[in-house]
């Protein structure tokens, strides 16, 4: 067995030869009929019974909850997440570094990363879903105890240990070098992408806007095609989202049990770096072009809560290309569902936005880029006025089966609009300093906030929100003022440009309309709808309080106080020494 | 005597490289991760064992005739703890909490450089050394230091002036009074007096030595009992009414506080504050279960005035759940976490 694998592997690291040097690489089955990249593995050794027992207890310990007492993924918890908790009992695994079909790797010996797929899921989580990262919570030795309960006892279907019916192909990324992502090697992976049809699910521009709504898992939930542009929802990122490896190895082995196939059969090792490099550099970079920072417990992109904005001379281009714009620093603003109060929204599908922000003498606006799959249009006019927020939108039952659960109703709700909300607070001056409005749609009368909402029929309203569980109320004189600069759908993605007057206590409404003062921090909400996810009234997308920062002109004293000080220090020392020196002499000064 | 100096140089050697390696990022910091909820020991045990370290390497060091001034030994192992908060301690700790660590850092290199007159005069020798400027390179040093000070002056002071637009501090009260009593429901709960109802034993009665002993075990991974299964077919009482609690749990709580109770459920990334992390010991350890109880059913909206900055988005349970409901979430909080609720006496 042994030499057939090296020989194999000799093989397979010629194929990658030849095709490295031939330019035109084409079909890349390597010899032995494994596709290229790939080796022979070995089916682990079957764990032991005291490992079983360990294993269990674990398990109901801490993955039950979701997972379920079989392990079919109907926990309590299931009926409210999408994606739903894997179903153990089939075998099919996502993240792998074996052939499509194939079990994933498991070793209960083996804790190497790597080497030993699930293993890796249990350590790192898979980002995106409700399963967490278990290092720093499960020791390495419990996590092989609980794999291994859950691949002898919970996988039904099949046997991780069946020679029979079992075969291990491993892709060997360890010794496949990335190729480095040169443009050359960027562009070939562009064009592929187009030739292979990636673009048909993931959308031209990969926001996973393709396919959006016709995609079924093997259990026929509703599924999505994976935003190449959040790179950190990536389940198999091992929490190295910028990792090309992580692409490399997902689009060589699929994702067993969607629709994501594997694509080591018909691409060659080249060329599916290619595409890899192209995916990678799709994920959101910073102004110099340089990964974001991830914040290492959350795995997701690290957040500033400052949303500065700049100063420009006339009017504010309604043209996202317009250099003030694309100086404009871009904030990441994280959101998560509404759960506060009833509709909640246990899975919002818009969980970031990206703002930008500009001033000028009388207004303040904002521009507002956000990845939804599909634009939402209500059809005809919608069963309630603009102003309701305590609408009837049903919420999921705790406990319905599969059936009634959030995920069979994926992409099968009442399409309402598309929106987009900016809260601000109306008096956040008088409001003693830490002290905020009340989150969601302000405290009462006596504090209200400043809401305006932007929806996808095209309407810019202002609102005032006076309590949580309080209908807005429209403040329609403002309305004319406000400007709606761009509102566009495209290619899975959303910009929407608007601007409101700064303010002022000389022609506004002090009790209805916020005033944005430069050099002052101004406490700012976004809420975000997604008409396709039944979003509407309170259920929504929230973020929490960031800040409007108008940047103040550098003021002169900046330039004077320094050197008053420095000329100030001087002097003392000057006193020091001569103390010293005097004191030396026996003089007291 | 001296071996066991030796080893102790070792050890402080090894320190120095590895911390050395991760200021570097050669080596990742998380290669030894710190575990949730025990860090503050973990560190203490740590840096102990680098101070007995220090000692012997200092040691042999003097024995080789190559001693280090006190001055140096003092300004070294302070820079050594301030880049060992930075970059050894993982999962990070905000910069706040390091500026804390690093001042009681200062003050007990301070308090040992100063401990009698005699070390209190060699750690100041240098600085009045520069001072005085009796050798050519002392005089050097304090023509560089008089042209320094002034210039990091300036920096400093402009760069403090300059407008910035950092996010500002909040201070938050994590743990605001809780009032005498709470209505929820349309039922009054006096918080001394009330009890969970089911923390019971399987014969019905309130038994708080019976759930304590049935918790999840204080040990790494927090696991339950081998013999207190909830999910067992016979549990009966307490572990019935904790599998209850955390059904509800997993329906309501987990998007936010997390699978393991951590603060770090699906949506929390978006909130700020994050929401609490129940394995720290500074959370559900301290309080009593009725403070929960009031917490819960209230949420965020329910904060009274000195809890600001009211930017909780902690439900007010009492809108999604009944009371039985939120006292059997607060039952398995407590079961999972391996956590004894407070009492009043």
């Amino acid at each position: 067995m042994n030499s057939v694998t090296r020989k194999a592997g000799v093989f397979a690291s010629t194929a990658f030869g030849v095709i490295l040097m031939s330019s035109n690489a084409g079909v890349a089955l390597a010899q032995g009929g494994l596709p290229e990249g790939f080796q022979k593995g070995e089916l682990p050794a079957e764990p032991s019974a005291e490992m079983l027992e360990a294993g269990k207890r674990v398990y109901f310990t801490k993955c039950v909850w979701c997972h379920g007492v079989d392990g079919a993924g109907d926990g309590p918890g299931a009926d409210r997440l999408w994606p739903r908790p894997r179903n153990f009992n089939q075998g099919t695994f996502k993240i792998r570094h074996t052939a499509s079909g194939e079990l994933p790797l498991f070793d209960p010996k083996k804790p190497i990363s790597g080497q030993n797929d699930l293993f890796d899921t249990v350590t790192h989580g898979l980002p995106g879903s409700a399963m967490p990262p278990w290092e720093g919570i499960l020791t390495e030795e419990q996590r092989l105890q609980v794999l291994s309960f859950v691949t002898k006892e919970l996988v039904k279907d099949r046997s991780f240990q069946d020679k029979a019916s079992e075969t291990q192909t491993v892709l060997q990324l360890a010794s496949l070098k990335p190729k480095p992502a040169t443009e050359e090697s960027i562009q070939r992976g562009k064009e592929l992408i187009v030739e292979k049809k990636c673009i048909e699910c993931h959308g031209v521009e990969g926001r996973g806007d393709g396919n959006a709504f016709n995609l079924k898992d093997d259990w026929g939930f509703s599924i999505q095609p994976a935003d190449w542009h959040k790179c950190w929802n990536f389940r198999g990122s091992r929490q190295d989202p910028y990792n090309v490896a992580n692409i490399f190895r997902t689009f060589s082995t699929g994702v067993n049990g969607t629709p994501m196939p594997s694509f080591a059969d018909t691409t060659s090792v080249d060329d599916r770096w290619d595409i890899a490099n192209f995916v990678n550099s799709l994920c959101e970079r910073n102004a110099e072009g340089n990964p974001l920072p991830i914040d290492p417990l959350t795995d997701k992109p690290k957040i500033n809560f400052v949303i500065p904005s700049d100063l420009v001379e006339g009017e504010i281009p309604a043209d996202i290309e317009a250099e003030a714009w694309q100086k404009a620093p871009r904030r990441y603003v994280a959101m998560g569902g509404q759960i506060t109060h009833k509709p909640r929204n246990f899975v919002n599908r818009i969980d970031d936005i990206w703002v930008r922000s500009l001033y000028n003498e009388k207004s303040i606006a904002y521009l507002v880029e956000w990845d939804d799959r599909t634009k939402s249009v209500a059809e005809g006019s919608l069963p309630w006025g603009p102003t309701e927020v305590n609408i009837d939108v049903t919420e999921q039952e705790p406990r319905t089966g599969e059936e009634g659960s959030i995920a069979a109703k994926q992409n099968n709700y009442d399409v309402y609009n598309d929106a987009i909300a900016i809260e601000t607070p109306v008096k956040w001056k008088e409001l003693p300093a830490p002290i905020k409005p009340r989150y969601l749609f302000g405290t009462n009368e006596q504090f209200p906030v400043d809401i305006v909402k932007w929806e996808a029929d095209g309407s810019l309203r202002a609102f005032l929100g006076t309590g949580w569980d309080q209908d807005f109320q429209q403040r329609d004189t403002y309305e004319e003022s406000m400007k709606l600069l761009k509102a566009e759908w495209k290619n899975g993605r959303w910009y929407v440009m608007m601007e409101r007057p700064l303010g002022n206590k000389k022609d506004q409404d002090y009790d209805e309309d916020t005033f944005f003062e430069v050099g002052q921090y101004i406490p700012t909400v976004f809420f975000a709808w997604d008409g396709h996810n039944g979003d509407a009234g309170r259920k929504m997308a929230v973020s929490a309080f960031y800040y409007t920062f108008m940047n103040p002109p550098i003021p002169e004293e900046t330039y004077i106080y320094p050197v008053v000080i420095a000329i100030g220090v001087v002097f003392l020392e000057g006193w020091v020494l001569t103390r010293r020196a005097n004191r030396k002499k026996g003089k007291t000064l | 005597m001296k071996a066991l100096m030796s080893l102790g140089a070792l050890v402080g050697i090894l320190g120095l490289l590895l911390l050395g390696g991760m200021t570097l990022d050669v080596v990742p910091s998380n290669t030894v991760r710190l575990v949730e909820g025990y860090m503050p020991m973990q560190l203490l045990f740590e840096v102990g064992c680098y101070v007995l370290g220090f000692t012997g390497l200092s040691y042999i060091l003097n024995a080789m005739g190559m001693a280090i001034p006190r001055f140096w030994q003092g300004i070294g192992f302070w820079a050594f703890f301030i880049l060992y908060l930075k970059y050894r301690v993982y999962p990070p700790i905000p910069f706040s909490v390091r500026a804390m660590y690093g001042t009681v850092g200062l003050v007990c290199v301070f308090m040992w450089v100063s401990a009698n007159e005699e070390d209190w005069q060699k750690f100041k020798q240098p600085i009045l050394n520069v001072l005085d400027a009796q050798t050519g390179m002392n005089k050097m040093l304090r023509y560089a230091f008089l042209a320094l000070i002034p210039v990091l002056m300036w920096g400093f002071s402009y760069n403090a002036m300059m407008p910035k637009s950092e996010e500002p501090i909040e201070l938050r009260t994590v743990h605001p009074a809780p009032p005498a009593s709470t209505k929820v429901h349309g039922k009054t709960y006096t918080l001394q007096t009330s009890q969970n109802p089911y923390r019971v034993n399987p014969e019905g009665k309130y038994d708080q030595e019976y759930s304590n002993a049935n918790i999840v075990e204080q040990s790494m991974g927090r696991l339950m009992k081998p013999n207190a299964n909830p999910w067992g077919e016979n549990s009966q009482g307490y572990l019935k009414y904790v599998r209850e609690g955390g059904e509800i749990f997993f329906q309501n709580c987990h998007f936010c506080h997390g699978d393991n109770l951590n603060g770090r459920g699906l949506h929390a990334f978006a909130f700020n504050p994050i929401p609490a992390n129940f394995t720290d010991p500074g959370t559900i350890a301290q309080l009593q279960e009725t403070f929960i109880f009031w917490r819960v059913a209230k949420g965020g909206v329910g904060l009274p005035n000195e809890g600001f900055p009211w930017a909780s988005v902690m439900p007010p349970w009492e809108q999604h759940l009944t009371a039985d409901e939120m006292w059997k979430v607060i039952l398995f909080e407590y079961w999972h976490t391996g956590y004894y609720p407070r009492t009043w006496d």
